[in-house]
């Protein structure tokens, strides 16, 4: 059964920034394009084409907009973040969640949205926002809640370029369906 | 892909996209999760990746927005231009299997194209969503 006062303390979460702002390690760039594009075998010009983005819509080169999150991934060797309690409180949510059983993690919606296409030489950074934490639920994997956060990625002007909002589902293992229970 | 630019009065609701059929191989899933600077073990990494529950390392999310993204330009062309790509995540895309990406124009207005997409592996839908891309009015 739910426990009011531990929900309260999750709801706390909603609305705040979590993360961030994180600034890319390198800017938009054609050597991550081609990787991108060589793995993923797209082979729309606009993205390694030069004389074909240039004629284009674009102007020059542009970058997949599905690419977005690659920009600020931490990558292998993360740079020391700055300590600070707003960088922190992403991971404070999910602790609680870990601390009181709901161990177990998968990803559940993505949902992306591109206010313009990103050239080389754009430097990204981008905010976490915890949107909202769902009560307890039974689904399918198990009990659990739903964290869903907001990142907005800002352009070095300060300028909003895309958003994307990201859900998990943070459950007990072997409660599901799946498990009788 | 297609390298002409579907012309958004040429685009009916309804039109079927080509499909796209992707083997998973483990070269595939590691070369896309080491592109998208991903690191975690269960995308490149068997042995942990079992060690962890799962049946074999399985493709990261930034690479399902990838191709996701890439069969929607393949069909419309170089410059359509993505607005949005709102997906919903299912089953796990192990290395072995082979998921098929399918699309439908569901809906059309003010030179915006929405295609809802369904990519389905042996185990039932990977990821099913909609994309909103925006097309010339006239094929470019």
């Amino acid at each position: 059964m739910a426990d009011t006062a531990f929900e309260a303390e999750l709801k706390a979460f909603e609305g705040r920034t979590v993360g961030g702002p994180q600034v890319a390690r390198d800017p938009v760039n054609q050597p991550m394009i081609r990787h991108w594009c060589d793995a993923i075998d797209d082979q729309n010009p606009v993205y390694t084409e030069p004389e074909l983005a240039q004629q284009s819509i674009h102007g020059s080169i542009v970058a997949p907009p599905t690419m977005l999150q690659a920009w600020t991934m931490r990558g292998l060797r993360p740079p020391p973040q700055p300590e600070s309690s707003e960088a922190n409180a992403s991971e404070d949510v999910l602790a609680l969640l870990d601390d009181a059983g709901f161990t177990s993690v998968v990803a559940t919606n993505c949902v992306q949205e591109y206010r313009r296409y990103l050239h080389p030489g754009d430097h990204l950074s981008v905010t976490t926002t915890c949107d909202s934490v769902s009560p307890e639920k039974q689904t399918a994997l198990g009990i659990g809640h739903f964290v869903t956060q907001r990142q907005t990625y800002f352009d070095a002007d300060g300028e909003e370029v895309a958003s994307m909002l990201f859900r998990i589902l943070k459950f007990k293992p072997g409660t599901g369906a799946a498990a009788g229970g | 892909m297609n390298r002409e630019t579907r012309g958004y009065d040429n685009v009916e609701v309804g039109d079927c996209l080509p499909e796209l059929t992707l083997p998973l191989t483990p070269t595939l899933i590691i070369s896309c999760a080491i592109a998208s600077r991903d690191y975690q073990d269960v995308h490149h990494d068997r042995d942990l990746a079992v060690a962890r529950g799962s049946k074999d390392i399985f493709m990261n999310i930034l690479t399902t927005n990838g191709f996701v993204g890439r069969f929607i330009t393949d069909w419309a062309g170089p410059e359509a231009l993505l607005r949005k790509v709102d997906i919903k995540l299912g089953a796990p895309n192990y290395a072995g299997d082979t998921m098929t990406l399918r699309g439908t124009v569901a809906d059309k207005a003010d030179g915006v194209v929405t295609v809802e997409v369904i990519g389905q592996n042996e185990l039932g839908p990977h990821v099913t969503g909609k994309v909103e891309v925006t097309l010339p009015a006239a094929a470019k």
